[in-house]
């Protein structure tokens, strides 16, 4: 008789004492690894080893082939630890403080899940900015998800932490303070003025925009302040993060930033300054574009006449445009290019005022082969000037007119992501471009704007 | 079509049936009727009919399964739109059908019975090799303990494999399934070696119980030709089982992909009974599940349950109404093993149980679930963090519903604040 199995049939005997049960719960364990033991080594160079179960009297021995006596012995065994575990115990992890705040409905949470699995990712801070101004709390269980889009930064957006922490409340910041992956994928930026002079670069831009946001003036301060001490990358930041809280009092800073030493300078400050009303640079444009583009009366009606100078203009490289195409990022012919640069940077007010008609009238007035390149550069202007009814105007001419410009996709794009979204309510949109038939950047344009209509719709009903 | 599949098994094997190759003729009519000849292991063809209007299927095969695998190859093939259509069907075929037919226009007449001496050899014979395909698999356990389990990480799949191909030829596929599933133990971390000793062991005992079966009581025999492969036959069930109505509470449900099949299991809990239901569907990969069963609803229904030792699998007989089900009441961790605990003594192979509990996720030391009392169970490895379950808790208890099995909690549905189900 093996020592184990004697010492389990004095453990029987001391049955009812309040020991008992914890030494024999403690043998099961312990023949229970015995029995891993020994069949790993197999029974050919192994002895069997006894089992005790508590409350079952021990087995005898067996006198019969090892190995199915260890399989005997491992089936009751199995059951008994399977019949017999012992709960756990756990470290409870800190409670989460309530958000008062409404759940948003199921349908909007049922979007928000397409939107987190990629379909339309570029409308997702849409998504959150609305929920946010709408009072309404995220579906906590989508969060996880959604702090695992913002850390891997998709879709690329700095503000996009600031969003997702004002969206996802207490709940959102309790689960990031849990995972380490999490740590700035939900996060308010820090308002410790210490940030700005310590912090990196992702901090010091937070810090920035989040004065900038709360007191304009101080955070121009700031940035006129640092400015001549900073680097081009530092400079490159501050005008990024500018370009949220652009306004007049910018612009000789912006102006004086064009002959900056460091081109990427140079080209913010441009495109800063394009979008400014009433800026200096707005102006030139505008004065370049009345140069190139005038209304003809011909007998059908009034049409657009272009005409673009071959003469030098050693402003232009100043004012952001380059004389050539950047043979990647613009494949276009290089009279065509100055062309769609300027109208991109020229205010939308020079051609309603200057031709005394509303946006619709302009985007509708024929331009024979210019037309692609009229569309291309409105559409930039208007996007860039955050202008709706030019948008809407641009769209409109996209979707519902006649066969018009073969208008580039992402020109179109862009616009639906901009339009308001009424446009996108259903019999807004024309049948044509729902159109299997319709080209693709139609269709393209359409199911966004459709898309923008139901999912605003959808946080209006909550 | 594929919910006429008697089991997983069954349409697996159909769907290997379901090529050209093993098919020499097809051929159908009307999307009403389909023949085709199978060829199969034994000299002739199988000759295989079936009548889409009921559905009704004949074949040749000594299979007692209903249908058969061939039945449910050729109207694979037939989905697939590579059954012809030209020329009638075969006499062999034709005087079937006709019979189906004059049988339909004269419903009085009652169903003919099948041969019952035919049928009981078939059984015998069955019989007969499932208690070889037993004796084999004890000999073989024999020898792994014998030779030892250190080896089972250089072992490949084949290893696993050729002893259920075996277990298949003997026809007993419960065993085959549980075999093949072993090829993973030795990969699943630490603590292989005793979930390989663990299966062997339940298997071992199960080999025992086949062999003894005759002496068991009558429920536990049930449970036991279950689990060693003998189905029961849809329709037998919802004849032969008292049904069982209630407002059935769909609390979860998991999807399984194995071996090109899909599995859903759904768990119901009675509302009045208390009894807990668990629904099988099955699917090739590729196709739909069944949804007839949502989570967070509640069904008024008849189910019919599985004769078994721990009665679990029902199939709904008769819905009548559906509605919103509501939170369901959760139970202590003490409670839910307690109840696990009475189910294994009835049925000492049972690996999964339904759990619903009233309890906070934690993280530490394991991701785990703790009730009211401080008692934790921890959640299964490959359900991991859980991040959505920890993110609708907050800290706070709810009420979770999944899966127990020896290697922890599979959860599956937790409650938010507002009485919404959420699937995780």
């Amino acid at each position: 008789m093996s020592p184990g199995l004697r010492s389990d049939e004095g453990a029987t005997k001391e049955g009812g004492t309040l020991e008992a049960p914890r030494r024999r719960a403690g043998d099961t364990v312990n023949s229970w690894h015995d029995l891993v033991t020994a069949s790993l080594i197999g029974t050919e160079r192994s002895v069997v080893p006894a089992v005790g179960i508590p409350g079952l009297p021990p087995a005898e021995d067996d006198p019969g082939d090892p190995a199915a006596v260890l399989l005997d012995r491992a089936a009751l065994l199995t059951a008994a630890r399977r019949a017999g575990r012992r709960p756990d115990r756990a470290e409870p992890l800190p409670a989460c403080a309530p958000d008062p705040r409404p759940t948003v409905s199921p349908a909007a949470a049922r979007r928000l899940r397409r939107l987190i699995s990629g379909e339309h990712p570029d409308l997702l801070t849409e998504w959150l900015a609305a929920a946010v101004a709408r009072g309404l709390r995220l579906p906590p269980q989508l969060l996880p998800a959604l702090l695992d889009r913002v850390r891997r930064g998709r879709p690329a957006d700095p503000g996009l932490p600031r969003l997702l922490a004002q969206a996802g409340g207490p709940r959102a910041r309790w689960l990031a303070d849990l995972n380490p992956d999490w740590e700035h994928a939900a996060e308010e930026p820090s308002t410790d003025d210490k940030t700005w002079r310590l912090g990196d670069t992702r901090q010091r831009r937070g810090y920035l925009a989040s004065l900038l946001n709360r007191d304009p003036d101080a955070g121009r301060a700031l940035i006129t302040g640092g400015w001549d001490a900073a680097g081009a990358a530092d400079r490159v930041m501050f005008l990024s993060v500018l370009a949220d809280a652009l306004g007049p009092a910018d612009e000789p800073l912006l102006e004086a930033a064009l002959d900056d030493g460091a081109e990427d300078v140079r080209r913010w400050a441009a495109y800063l300054l394009a979008r400014l009303p009433g800026s200096a640079l707005g102006q030139r444009m505008a004065a370049r574009a009345l140069r190139y583009v005038r209304v003809e009366q011909t007998v059908p009606g009034p049409r657009l006449s272009i005409g673009t100078s071959r003469q030098p203009d050693p402003e232009l490289q100043r004012d952001g445009i380059a004389a050539h195409p950047e043979p990647i990022r613009a494949p276009v012919e290089s009279r065509n290019h100055v062309l769609l640069e300027v109208l991109a940077r020229t205010p939308l007010s020079t051609w309603t005022d200057g031709f005394g008609l509303t946006p619709a009238e302009v985007v509708a007035l024929p331009s024979g082969g210019w037309a692609p390149v009229m569309f291309a550069g409105w559409s930039r202007a208007a996007i860039a000037q955050g202008n709706r009814d030019w948008i809407s105007a641009l769209l409109g001419r996209a979707l519902l007119g006649p066969p018009g410009p073969a208008a580039e996709i992402e020109a179109l794009r862009q616009l639906a992501r901009r339009a308001d979204p009424a446009l996108g309510a259903p019999g807004a949109v024309p049948v044509s471009a729902g159109d299997p038939d319709a080209p693709p950047p139609i269709r393209d344009a359409a199911r966004i704007l459709r898309f923008r209509h139901d999912m605003l719709k959808e946080l209006d009903d909550g | 079509m594929l919910a006429q599949a008697p089991d997983a098994s069954s349409l697996r094997a159909a769907q290997l049936l379901a090529s050209g190759r093993s098919w020499p003729l097809t051929g159908a009519e009307d999307d009403s009727a389909l023949w085709g000849e199978c060829l199969g292991s034994t000299v002739t063809p199988y000759r295989t009919v079936v009548d889409l209007s009921g559905p009704a299927y004949r074949c040749s095969c000594p299979s007692r399964k209903f249908p058969c695998k061939h039945a449910l190859a050729l109207m694979l093939l037939w989905s697939d739109g590579t059954v012809g259509t030209n020329g009638g069907p075969p006499d062999w075929a034709a005087s079937w059908l006709a019979a189906r037919s004059a049988k339909a226009s004269d419903p009085k007449e009652p169903k003919a019975p099948a041969d019952p001496a035919a049928a009981l050899r078939r059984a015998e014979q069955r019989e007969a090799r499932v208690a070889s395909g037993l004796t084999e698999v004890d000999r073989w356990l024999c020898d792994q303990v014998r030779q030892g389990l250190a080896a089972s990480q250089r072992y490949g799949y084949r290893h696993w494999d050729d002893i259920a191909a075996r277990m298949i030829d003997a026809q007993a596929p419960g065993l085959a399934e549980r075999l093949r599933a072993l090829a993973a133990v030795p990969y699943s971390g630490p603590g292989w070696d005793g979930r390989l000793l663990e299966e062997y062991a339940l298997l071992w005992l199960l080999a025992a119980a086949g062999r003894e079966q005759a002496g068991l009581p009558p429920p536990l025999r049930d449970t036991v030709r279950s689990r060693v492969g003998f189905t029961i036959r849809q329709a037998d069930v919802l004849a032969s089982a008292t049904p069982v109505r209630d407002h059935w509470h769909v609390l979860a449900r998991r999807d399984l992909d194995q071996d090109r099949i899909r599995t859903r299991r759904a768990w119901l809990r009675g509302r009045h009974t208390g009894r807990t239901a668990l629904v099988l569907s099955f699917a090739a990969v590729g196709q739909s599940l069944d949804d007839s069963l949502t989570v967070g609803t509640q069904i008024d229904a008849d189910l019919a349950f599985y004769p078994a030792a721990v009665p679990l699998r029902a199939l709904v007989a008769t819905r009548y109404d559906t509605g919103p089900g509501g939170v369901p009441l959760g139970a202590t961790v003490a409670e839910m093993l307690a109840g696990y605990a009475a189910g294994l003594a009835q049925d000492p192979w049972l690996d999964t149980w339904p759990a619903v509990l009233e309890a906070t996720p934690a993280r530490a030391p394991v991701a785990c679930l703790s009730d009211a009392v401080g008692e934790a169970l921890p959640l299964h490895p490959g359900a991991g963090d859980c991040w959505p379950l920890l993110a609708l808790s907050g800290g706070h208890p709810l009420t979770v519903a999944g899966e127990w099995t020896p290697r922890g909690l599979w959860p599956l549905t937790a409650w938010d604040e507002g009485g919404m189900a959420v699937p995780l």
